[in-house]
């Protein structure tokens, strides 16, 4: 298995769970949960 | 293998689009806890049946409100979006374009009908380096309101599948909207109709010259854990992998392309088993250049 690879799986891990345990799930879920107006072009 | 992965395209953009509920008196869009989850494709999370977030969706947003100034605001840099897509991207390179993503799979379909083909300038593939670094990441933090908030500028200006997907059937669904539409809607609706006009005739030409989230996994393409590895000594130099490929990646020629999108269509198509599907081998130095010349 390569090792940059490997570091770089442990390295996005971690920001993975570093951005779970901050509070960024839900974040990503109230997003997720209203309309995107962007999305549609409003404005 | 073609079979397959079509068989795994349907079930994915099906499967991440289930929510069924929205004709029915349901919410106009699914608000379950499933929403907390990033699509490994692109996927407009205002699709009404959309079950996943969008991945280029939610670190806009979260780059666009890193400068909000709120009380009790905890500015979040997106590293868990990142840390998503760098993981998959480590592990599989560009394979959910090839596979999981629900507008590359739509690409595919319309590509099948039968028109003249042309191929792609190849300069352009350097486009979506650029709508990556300006569109999903320096505009957002860059071009904020007075409360310090920012915008998505991807899926504001460009996003195809939000327009296909999300704004088309909402304001189909919801005719209130249509008081609301302005500039930003029908220049999406443009660039929308001009695609698909061009996916006919060109082969995934907004994953290869625009979307920033194949921009994004393509940096990991020489990394990746699993890769197509080329047997030199199998070859015969026929093209037949060439030919087959749908982002005009010479698989011969080019070893490891960023514009690799694992569909497999190559080893399927070469008949002298001159490429192979798995673990990438760390090599010896005097291995490491494996490219042929042209």
């Amino acid at each position: 298995m390569p090792k940059k690879a490997v570091w770089l799986i442990i390295i996005f891990t971690l920001l993975f769970i570093l951005g779970i345990n901050s509070g960024e799930l839900k974040f990503i879920q109230n997003l997720g949960n209203t309309i995107c107006l962007s999305c549609i072009g409003v404005g | 293998m073609g079979r397959l992965r079509t068989l795994v395209q349907t079930l994915v953009a099906f499967g991440t689009n289930a929510y069924l509920l929205f004709p029915f008196g349901g919410s106009l869009i699914y608000q379950g806890s499933l929403k907390a989850v990033c699509h490994p494709g692109l996927n407009c999370y205002s699709c009404p049946g959309a079950l996943l977030s969008c991945p280029v969706g939610a670190f806009q947003n979260f780059l666009a409100s890193i400068r909000f100034r709120a009380p009790g605001a905890i500015p979040h840099p997106g590293v868990i979006v990142v840390g998503y897509l760098g993981f998959i991207g480590t592990m599989v390179g560009r394979l959910p374009c090839g596979w999981l993503c629900p507008f590359g799979f739509i690409q595919d379909l319309l590509h099948k009908i039968p028109v003249r083909k042309f191929s792609l300038w190849e300069p352009l593939r350097w486009v979506k380096y650029g709508v990556l670094a300006v569109l999903v990441v320096i505009l957002p933090l860059w071009l904020v309101d007075s409360s310090g908030l920012g915008s998505p500028w991807f899926c504001k200006l460009l996003c195809p599948a939000g327009t296909l997907e999300g704004a088309l059937p909402l304001i189909l669904l919801k005719p209130s909207l249509w008081a609301t539409l302005g500039f930003y809607f029908w220049n999406k609706v443009t660039i929308l109709t001009l695609l698909l006009i061009l996916i006919i005739f060109i082969s995934r030409p907004f994953c290869r010259m625009l979307c920033p989230l194949g921009a994004f996994y393509s940096l990991f393409t020489r990394m990746t854990l699993v890769h197509l590895e080329f047997i030199e000594g199998n070859c015969v130099e026929c093209g037949a992998c060439a030919h087959k490929c749908p982002t005009g990646v010479k698989p011969a020629q080019e070893f490891d392309s960023p514009e690799c999108i694992m569909c497999l269509k190559c080893l399927d198509a070469c008949q002298f088993r001159a490429l192979q599907f798995g673990i990438r081998r760390p090599l010896a130095p005097e291995k490491k250049r494996r490219v042929s010349p042209p």
